[in-house]
């Protein structure tokens, strides 16, 4: 369970990215945040993992407040929480497999057990054969799975996917969100997916919460996004 | 393991920048090194001196035993004389026989007869040397006073001026040292910003982002360390028969192998000390992880 309560967050120039937010998100469940560009959801994605703290209000990750956490626990956070970059942040150095491996790697798991859990969420995106490519030889939707596998290895909670179809074409973009929603269904993970793809979301029919200057104008289960 | 593979993979990946950080941990603990031999030389050769003794009264030959031990006793009133030893001819003739035993014919020609008997003062403090003069300056029995005082506080004064000496350029290699070991991390820390930064965001903790660094910094340490006592060693061990010869009837080698390997754990200690603040210094400055 996810909860925002009366989250305001304010940045030093005075700009005000979100005003009032309150909503709860429960185990499973598979929720779009939208809304146009500036309009406050990559603040809000990374208010949940502290990259960013607000201004005023709680945020409870299951029972426990995210702001209450200390500075030496916020990894053990982070690790309860996959992450899917706007800019997919993957190390070009490294093969898909090395950069997959990567969250494991920091929990200082053992080879074998690396091997396997690559292998295991490498599939699920349909990118076993790509393993040991490199970023550059990959097509966007490829980059995009390798970014999404990255995410879900260390089997975590929540998936946060900030614009995760940004640069892709409508038939990737499908593509991708059914891998989260394959993930959403068959690990229980909560999904939030931060989006202004209007077609994807009114697509596949899921909770919707839309954004406009930092404030809720909407939040809907089996909701639409509709744009002017 | 793993870790340390790692830290070997940053050094190749930028080889110049560890390069410059051993040769310069190197030539500061090489530095470092020969200054304390020096002063551990110099201590040898001070406390050798200091044994000798520090005013050397030589008499004429037709002055009695019991005279000598008059003036031997009038010195030893004044209480500012630790020992006062009576030199007699015969054992006087035992000396120069034992000095030049390697130089048969100059012995052969010298009797005791030769040789002044003398008395050996060995003062308190070297302060004291002028006030004994006084007692013993005007006896018509003495013919001569040698005092080799000079000499010790020379190797003091020298000893003192080595020490203030190796402290400031050892001092300053440090710190050139330690800011470029900063440097290279800091180099290092912004080559891998991006990684650091995902590693970061996918929840590492700071320790595990900054142990490749630490490692880095040891091995810089442990490696200048290292060389700097094994180039010490070697050139002590080359330069041994001249320094031998030159310090005479002074004896300072062998050196026992515990003084080297104490000063090569003490210098892998202060130089792993510079590595890892230095490293933590950089990652202060240049890795503000949220």
């Amino acid at each position: 369970m996810l909860k925002f309560d009366s989250v305001y967050k304010k940045f030093p120039s005075g700009q005000i990215a979100l005003e009032n937010i309150d909503f709860t998100i429960e185990n499973g469940e598979f929720i779009f945040i939208v809304g146009s560009s500036g309009a406050g959801k990559s603040t809000l994605l990374k208010l949940i993992t502290r990259e960013s703290i607000p201004s005023s209000g709680r945020i409870f990750f299951n029972t426990e407040d995210i702001m209450k956490i200390p500075k030496s626990k916020i990894p053990i956070l982070r690790r309860r929480i996959g992450t899917v970059f706007q800019d997919f942040k993957l190390l070009l150095t490294k093969t898909v497999f090395e950069n997959v491996a990567l969250p494991l790697e920091v929990l200082s798991k053992k080879d074998t057990q690396i091997e396997r859990l690559v292998s295991e969420v490498l599939d699920k995106v349909g990118l076993l054969d790509k393993a040991n490519s490199f970023p550059l030889q990959l097509s966007g939707g490829e980059i995009q799975r390798t970014a999404i596998a990255r995410a879900i290895v260390g089997k975590p909670e929540v998936l946060l996917a900030d614009e995760p179809t940004g640069d892709l074409d409508p038939k990737n973009s499908e593509e991708i969100v059914k891998i989260l929603e394959k993930i959403n269904k068959e690990d229980n993970t909560i999904i939030i997916m931060a989006t202004h793809n209007a077609q994807i979301v009114n697509h596949f029919k899921k909770r919707v919460i839309v954004l406009d200057k930092g404030k809720i104008t909407k939040d809907e289960k089996e909701g639409k996004y509709e744009t002017e | 393991m793993k870790r340390s593979k790692e830290t070997l993979r940053l050094i190749r990946r930028s080889p110049y920048q560890a390069i410059a950080a051993i040769i310069a941990m190197t030539l500061t603990f090489f530095i470092t090194s020969v200054f304390v031999v020096l002063l551990v030389g110099g201590q040898i050769v001070l406390r050798f001196i200091e044994q000798r003794p520090t005013i050397s009264v030589f008499f004429k030959n037709d002055v009695t035993e019991n005279k000598i031990n008059e003036i031997s006793d009038k010195i030893k009133t004044t209480g500012l004389a630790r020992d006062v030893k009576y030199v007699t001819k015969e054992e006087a003739l035992a000396i120069y026989k034992e000095r030049f035993k390697d130089q048969p014919h100059v012995v052969e020609l010298v009797s005791a007869d030769f040789l002044p008997a003398s008395l050996d003062i060995f003062v308190n403090k070297p302060q004291d040397v002028d006030e004994i003069s006084k007692v013993i300056q005007n006896q018509d029995e003495i013919s001569d006073i040698v005092y080799p005082k000079d000499v010790t506080k020379a190797l003091t004064k020298w000893t003192k001026i080595l020490r203030i000496g190796g402290l400031v350029l050892v001092s300053t290699l440090m710190i050139v040292s330690f800011l470029i070991i900063i440097m290279v991390a800091g180099m290092r820390i912004a080559l891998r910003r991006e990684e650091i930064s995902i590693m970061n965001l996918v929840g590492a903790t700071k320790w595990y982002i900054s142990r490749p660094f630490f490692v880095e910094g040891v091995f810089y340490g442990v490696v200048g360390a290292t060389l700097a006592s094994f180039l010490t060693y070697a050139m002590l061990l080359f330069y041994s028969p001249n320094i031998q010869q030159f310090l005479g009837t002074i004896q300072v080698f062998p050196i026992s192998p515990l003084f080297f390997i104490y000063l090569w754990l003490g210098e892998i200690l202060t130089a792993t000390t510079i590595g890892i603040i230095g490293v933590s210094i950089s990652l202060y400055r240049y890795l503000r992880i949220k």
